[in-house]
């Protein structure tokens, strides 16, 4: 029937009885999964929140929005299933025909005109929506609980027809033919027109709709997420205005991403990081470096995935998986049941090519989710994907006519480059230029693990050496002053071991935060600096820093003294952002601790 | 209003200047009513600044140029 094996699930399986009830029917695309119950129960999940449940947007109207973005997306079973579904609502034939032929003639207010045409612009090219989309909803009456609707529907709707593609389930009813008079709708949304001072309102950022605050305490579903990433990624924040509709997606998000049974969680990061980057999401590029750097890939494979997985480190078969998914997920025209004979030819299973599609679905409702609602990073995406990222905002490509997967050029954009180039060259005045610009960066990483000027010295000078000896096999794919401080890194690690007590750099339990609890609790004075001399201060800094625990003093040197920003100091250190939140956090807490006594308004200004 | 222990789930971002206008909103509303936490962040913020400002573990020229001027030595003289 579809393109994998199905085996039979019994009709009183929820999804299916759940189907049952809302359409009378169990839709062949369910069935097209039964080799993973759980993805049909995250299908369903996210069905009922965004499509069945009652919400600011009537049934009908989000029934014709999932209509038509299938109709612009030419997908037949699509078609036919919701064609079905509208009509069973009350709508008839000829309606849906004239709907679905010109939705001009359909006779629809201002206001389901207007939603329809953002929802269709989302889901054609997510990146070309600002908030003068949004605002223009806003000025049909959209309010800010329908507008999150609006973009959660279409996201479902990407999500559906990833699926139909990538499946070809069989029909569950004849096809409704498109009429081959069939006006598409305007590329560019006609909002513009009818509303013209629309076009003078300044590109606001995003978030486009306020989210109120949810405590991770009494929002269970956020006290799972903080607990799995360690924070709550502002996708999720985004949304708190349904928190219903939040939940299901973390439900879904768990039956989809966390199992380990088929696909693993690596492979599956990597597929929404190829795939999020096909689709020129930033900001779902920056969440799944930081997974995959969280789950211990090395930052510059994953960043290096991120730009061209063909040259990256990957075996040929997890490419070729690859490919697939970012096929499925931004030439869907283009697919066809061949790139599935593809992948069981290189021996992949029926259940890891179904997983694979469905985390491609899965990513592609995210990605329109995140420029939907103009969603702002909780991280920095790696720079070479950023600096060479083709930005199309405000083009109306469809993803049909965009050429595929954006390839971005791999050479990054580094000050250090040319130098790099002559030094690897042999030019040894080159090689000292650069050594002089990062002193202070090798020095600080070299004292923060050692611990002391002598040994940081000694280590500087090894560091050196073999950054020269080992400079021809640094091929540009991170930073050069990244690849310097894992050299002085290393050359500082093979120390520490020679010396006995090793403490471990490593991502991992750094679980005491929970018990970490402010002691000091006198107020500090009110300009604490003025009451020292800066060389008293500087000393005080220095041995606070260095009776720091090794993990917590790196993050901190390279944070606060070297002043990198988070998101360089994970890159630099391999970890991720959120572990280095939680030590910088515990460094600083630590240092407030220690610094109190000195500072607090009572001492003023006596030292000891 | 969020507790004191909500407060401090956020205090990282919010140390940082990274939370949302809402979440700004929340913990600004905590801390004109929490004395403890108003003392934790006022410390907090100021520490950060101290530490930043210190230029701790600078390492003077005099003691760097030496270092890069015998690496230097030894990299010309293995080359000849």
């Amino acid at each position: 029937m579809s393109f994998l094996k199905e085996i039979r699930l019994e009709d009183k399986f929820g999804p299916f009885l759940a189907s049952q009830m809302a359409f009378g029917f169990i839709p062949n695309l369910l069935r097209a999964q039964s080799l993973l119950p759980r993805v049909i129960e995250a299908q369903a999940m996210l069905e009922d929140a965004a499509r069945l449940r009652e919400g600011s947007i009537p049934r009908v109207q989000r029934e014709r929005i999932l209509l038509s973005i299938a109709a612009d997306r030419k997908d037949t079973y699509c078609i036919a299933m919701d064609s079905k579904v509208l009509s069973s609502l009350g709508a008839a034939d000829g309606q849906i025909d004239d709907f679905l032929n010109d939705h001009r003639r359909a006779d629809l207010s201002a206001r389901d005109l207007a939603s329809l045409q953002f929802c269709l612009k989302l889901a054609r090219h997510a990146p070309s929506v600002s908030s003068e989309d949004v605002e223009a909803l806003r000025a049909c009456g959209f309010e800010d609980e329908a507008i999150l609707e609006a973009v959660v529907v279409t996201a479902l709707a990407v999500y559906r027809c990833t699926l139909s593609v990538g499946l070809g389930p069989g029909p569950d009813f004849g096809p409704r033919k498109l009429a081959s008079t069939r006006i598409d709708p305007p590329r560019e949304g006609v909002l513009h027109s009818l509303l013209p001072d629309i076009h003078q309102t300044a590109r606001r950022k995003g978030p486009y709709v306020p989210a109120p605050y949810l405590s991770p305490k009494t929002f269970a579903p956020f006290g799972v997420v903080q607990k799995s990433h360690g924070f709550i990624p502002n996708f999720f924040r985004a949304q708190t205005l349904r928190p219903d509709l939040l939940e299901a997606e973390l439900e879904a998000v768990g039956r989809v991403l966390l199992p380990e049974d088929v696909l693993t969680r690596v492979q599956k990061e990597c597929i929404l990081l190829v795939v999020s980057a096909a689709n020129l999401n930033s900001y779902c590029v920056a969440v799944h470096c930081n997974i995959l750097r969280g789950l211990g890939m090395p930052s510059e494979d994953g960043d290096q995935i991120a730009v061209n997985h063909h040259e990256s480190n990957l075996t040929e078969s997890e490419k070729a998986l690859l490919d697939f998914a970012v096929k499925l997920g931004t030439r869907g025209s283009e697919f066809s049941c061949d790139d599935v004979v593809k992948l069981q030819t290189l021996d992949f299973t029926d259940e890891q090519i179904l997983e694979c599609v469905v985390v491609t679905a899965l990513n592609n409702f995210a990605n329109t989710v995140q420029m939907g609602l103009g969603i702002e990073p909780d991280f920095a995406p790696p720079p070479a994907f950023e600096e060479n990222k083709v930005h199309l905002s405000g083009a109306a490509l469809t993803p049909t006519q965009s050429e595929g997967a954006v390839y971005l050029v791999d050479t990054l954009q580094d000050a250090d480059a040319e130098l790099v180039a002559q030094a690897q060259a042999g030019k040894l005045e080159a090689f000292e230029e650069l050594v002089r610009r990062h002193t202070q960066l090798i020095y600080r990483t070299l004292m923060a693990i050692l611990g002391n000027p002598v040994d940081a010295q000694d280590a500087m000078q090894d560091t050196l050496l073999s950054a020269f000896k080992h400079i021809s096999g640094f091929q540009g794919r991170a930073k050069f002053s990244t690849w310097l401080v894992s050299i002085a890194r290393n050359t500082a690690l093979q120390r520490l071991r020679s010396r006995k007590n090793i403490e471990s750099l490593d991502e991992g339990e750094c679980n005491e935060e929970g018990d970490f609890r402010p002691r000091q609790v006198r107020a500090w004075q009110d300009n604490p600096e003025q009451s020292h001399s800066k060389s008293e201060i500087r000393q005080l800094v220095e041995t606070g820093i260095l009776a720091l625990p090794a993990k917590l003093r790196v993050v901190v040197m390279l944070r606060d003294i070297e002043q990198l920003s988070t998101d360089e100091v994970a890159r630099q250190l391999g970890l991720s952002v959120p572990a280095v939140k939680t030590r910088l956090l515990r460094g600083r807490l630590m240092l407030r601790e220690w610094l109190s006594p000195h500072f607090t308004a009572s001492t003023k200004g006596a030292v000891q | 209003m969020i507790t004191c222990e909500e407060f401090f789930a956020e205090f990282a971002d919010y140390l940082e200047n990274r939370v949302s206008a809402e979440v700004r909103q929340e913990l600004e509303l905590h801390l004109s009513q929490c004395r403890a936490c108003q003392v934790l962040y006022d410390s907090s913020r100021k520490t950060v600044k101290i530490v930043t400002e210190s230029s701790s573990f600078e390492l003077p020229l005099s003691v760097s140029d030496p270092i890069i001027e015998r690496v230097m030595a030894k990299l010309r003289t293995d080359r000849s």
